[in-house]
């Protein structure tokens, strides 16, 4: 058990595990995600359909032994944090007492020189000196006349690590909420239709739907205006579009996309031609969908009630249906009336195949499509998710954690002046910082040089060397 | 349509391929020869491809009359000028001027990549829907100015984030193969003309981690502001597209690299490993998902 609990709280698991997670997830990068078994049986050959279907390759971020190597990270930072950072803390939290140069001997950065000055007005200068430079100061008297001095700064920087372990706990919480309370849904609304929206109390209507285009006719924009419907009454409307997203009661809605009706078309253009002995063509007329329209000059009326993009007659079930979403065999189902108001017959009229159907029963007149406006739906995306804010929370931890563990770093420095049996007294002086190494030199360089002109050993302050 | 005006910045990126090689050529004949008049010659020419290359950004932004980092081309030359950027503060810092060979070569061949790229790639499109994302603030402020069409919005500042970690990871890549070769020949204790002019191992091992404690936090930025920009944009803030994984991907290898250099038995060697590891990551992600992956993704 302990030695368990001692590989959970190790770095090396930790590395272990981090590499892991990344190069399984290369996996999903190169199978495509989320298509349905008869795609992956069509791309693979079997056995690979077997081991992709087996090891839920298809959908593998989502995978019960994915979500196990994210529980053993976080088991693992957990861990690590009751493990570590206690021990951790005290340390650095410890009020010193007394300080103990004793340790300048061990340090890599240390210097050694005489004191050509009085040790108490030396101790005043090295206060103000170190509390200028930002340190905290800790000042002892030694018996005998000495002085034992300790100086920090950037302690917070060792909290870094600690703040970026529990951001990243809080970013996970976030993720999870959102896939148990959240849920993503896509609804392709027609203008001047409502829907209730899954899991709330209110209703959504599309208003209006365009496109803006570029002159080179790229698109620009697409745009939707919404108006929220709460207890039967319109409570406001937004313009929103991709990107600019319109969000009430904890639900987003989105423009994601946008499509062509196949079941209906805003306006359709018919042209009557009559073939009997006098033969004469109309002026074509547009009819809007479900309004009834007269013909000028004709005894005729007409309703268009039905529109397929492409038109087919399934022969078994003996109806129409479309065989695609694409405008490949436009068709519209249109009524005529007589000028009594009779409904004299309903007939399919296809755009690709104007003769068809032969003439309105009874007469030698002929009725064409010639043409028609296509209606567009807009494409919601409606996007619930409570866990969003728990995750900008997260990440704006772990930028603060970052700014302490990278840009803040924990620096010490013991100071002495041991009196000696000829009067000369000596200074040592000892630093360290827990990273960065390169820029301490410098720095480490320059205050020895400004305690040794304070101490009297020299005239000027040196530049110190670069190598 | 009649063609944009790409030609001052066309101009500019030729001149700065020019002054990319003679720096580079310099760089390398001052760790091979050691005489200073080199390196203060590839010094000079690395200012002025750093100078030039803001010229490019400045007058993309100018000809497309958007922030330029909308497609692979302009995003390659905000990479090399952060690569620049750094590299010179890090000199100015440091003063090793042996890893301007390293680091500057990189930054050639980057130019190079950028300069094959069909011309399709360098001409400038109109942003789809999705790429318009502007923070709504800027437009009111500029507006009046006239300047609305300059307003950034996440979508920039994304990049521009991700671009300045992916350039700190190519630094630090230069100096984590400078490391490994350097600790071989420190092993050996051997002279040698040509490595004895890097710094000491145990100073590349801190440049390395230096670089990449600046690129991690930026990484982190991009990926951060680019899951806000996705939660605008496609409804959700993370989709596990492809891009988004690698990001994801490269982001998990450099937080192994951080961990490594605290772990006995992983720091030196195995964690410049990493971080090498870790720059064929940014590439993969950078190019390869573009061109062989699918994915929502444009480029960046
Ligand atoms: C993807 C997951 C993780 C991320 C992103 C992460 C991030 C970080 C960061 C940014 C640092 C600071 C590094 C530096 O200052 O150079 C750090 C340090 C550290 N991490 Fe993690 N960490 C993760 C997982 C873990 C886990 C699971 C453990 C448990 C063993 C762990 C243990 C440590 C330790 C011991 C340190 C050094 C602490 C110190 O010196 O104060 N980390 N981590």
């Amino acid at each position: 058990m302990s030695s368990l609990w001692k590989l959970l709280y190790s770095l090396k698991f930790t590395i272990f595990v981090i590499m892991t997670i990344a190069l399984v997830s290369i996996i999903g990068t190169v199978v495509e995600q989320g298509r349905d078994a008869a795609w992956y049986a069509m791309e693979y050959s079997d056995r690979w359909v077997d081991i992709i279907l087996k090891l839920k390759l298809d959908d593998m971020y989502h995978s019960p032994w994915f979500t196990g190597l994210l529980i053993l990270l976080v088991v693992n930072i957990i861990a690590c944090t009751i493990e570590r950072f206690p021990p951790k803390w005290r340390v650095l939290l410890r009020k010193v007492d007394k300080v103990d140069t004793g340790i300048i001997d061990k340090l890599s950065h240390r210097d050694t020189f005489n004191l050509n000055k009085n040790t108490s007005e030396f101790k005043s200068t090295l206060i103000a000196l170190f509390t200028k430079r930002g340190y905290k100061v800790k000042a002892d008297d030694v018996s005998g006349g000495g002085i034992a001095l300790y100086a920090w700064r950037g302690i917070i920087g060792r909290f870094g690590s600690d703040v970026t372990h529990v951001s990243l706990l809080l970013i996970l919480l976030g993720a999870i909420i959102g896939s148990f309370a959240g849920y993503k849904d896509f609804k392709a609304v027609y203008v001047d239709t409502s829907f209730s929206v899954p899991d709330s109390d209110f209703e959504i209507r599309l208003d209006k739907f365009w496109i803006e285009y570029y002159d080179t006719g790229q698109i620009r924009q697409y745009n939707s205006n919404l108006t929220v419907i709460e207890d039967g009454k319109d409570l406001f409307t937004k313009h929103i579009w991709v990107n600019e997203p319109l969000f009430y009661k904890g639900i987003r809605f989105y423009q994601s996309s946008y499509g062509k009706a196949w079941d209906r078309v805003a306006e359709a253009e018919l042209t009557l031609a009559s073939k009997g002995v006098t033969k004469k063509i109309y002026e074509p007329i547009v009819i809007k969908w479900d309004e009834l329209t007269s013909i000028p000059g004709s005894p005729y009326s007409v309703r268009m009630i039905g529109y397929l993009a492409d038109f087919a007659y399934d022969y078994q079930n003996e109806n129409f249906y479309t065989k695609s979403g694409d405008p490949n065999n436009p068709a519209a189902n249109i009524v005529v009336y007589d000028s009594s108001g009779e409904q004299i017959a309903t007939t399919w009229l296809l755009l690709n195949h104007p003769d068809l159907l032969g003439p309105i029963p009874g007469t030698t007149d002929h009725l064409y499509l010639t043409g028609y406006r296509p209606t567009h739906y807009s494409g919601l995306s409606i996007n619930k998710d409570p866990g969003t804010n728990i995750v900008w929370l997260g990440s704006t931890i772990m930028g603060i954690g970052f700014i302490f563990a990278f840009f803040i770093y924990h620096k010490r420095i013991w100071l002495s002046v041991e009196v000696q049996e000829d009067g000369i007294n000596t200074v040592k002086v000892g630093g360290i910082i827990n990273k960065n190494q390169l820029s301490f030199d410098k720095e480490f360089d320059g205050l020895v040089a400004q305690l040794k002109l304070e101490a009297g050993v020299a005239e000027t302050l040196q530049d110190n060397e670069e190598d | 349509m009649d063609q944009p005006k790409v030609i001052m910045s066309l101009m500019f990126f030729t001149m700065s391929l020019a002054f990319y090689f003679l720096a580079t050529a310099f760089y390398i004949g001052y760790w091979l020869t050691r005489k200073d008049w080199m390196g203060q010659a590839g010094t000079s020419l690395t200012y002025v491809a750093g100078f030039s290359m803001t010229m490019i950004l400045i007058f993309r932004a100018v000809e497309s009359g958007h922030a330029p980092f909308s497609n692979l081309y302009e995003s390659m030359v905000l990479f090399i000028w952060a690569v620049t950027i750094g590299y010179l503060w890090m000199e100015r810092k440091y003063k090793f001027k042996v890893l301007g060979a390293f680091v500057m070569t990189v930054a050639s061949l980057a130019m190079v990549s950028a300069w094959l790229l069909p011309f399709r790639f360098k001409n400038i499109e109109p942003l789809n829907p999705a790429l318009q994302s502007k923070w709504n603030f800027l437009v009111k402020i500029l507006e009046p100015l006239g300047l609305e069409k300059y307003a950034i919005g996440w979508l920039d500042f994304h990049v521009f984030a991700t671009f300045i970690g992916y350039a700190a990871f190519a630094i630090s890549f230069a100096v984590a193969i400078m490391y490994i070769i350097k600790i071989r020949y420190e092993a050996r204790s051997k002279k040698s003309f040509l490595f004895d002019s890097f710094p000491p191992s145990k100073v590349l091992d801190e440049l390395s981690y230096i670089t990449i404690a600046w690129g991690f936090p930026f990484l982190t930025v991009g990926i951060v502001t680019g899951a806000i920009w996705a939660n605008y944009a496609w409804g959700t803030y993370w989709s596990w597209d492809p891009k988004e994984t690698w990001s994801l991907i490269t982001w998990l290898v450099y937080a192994a690299y951080l961990h490594a250099r605290v772990t006995r038995g992983w720091r030196g060697k195995k964690a410049a490993y990493i971080s090498i590891a870790g720059f064929l990551a940014v590439i993969f992600l950078y190019w390869g998902v573009s061109f062989i992956l699918p994915g929502l993704h444009a480029y960046a």
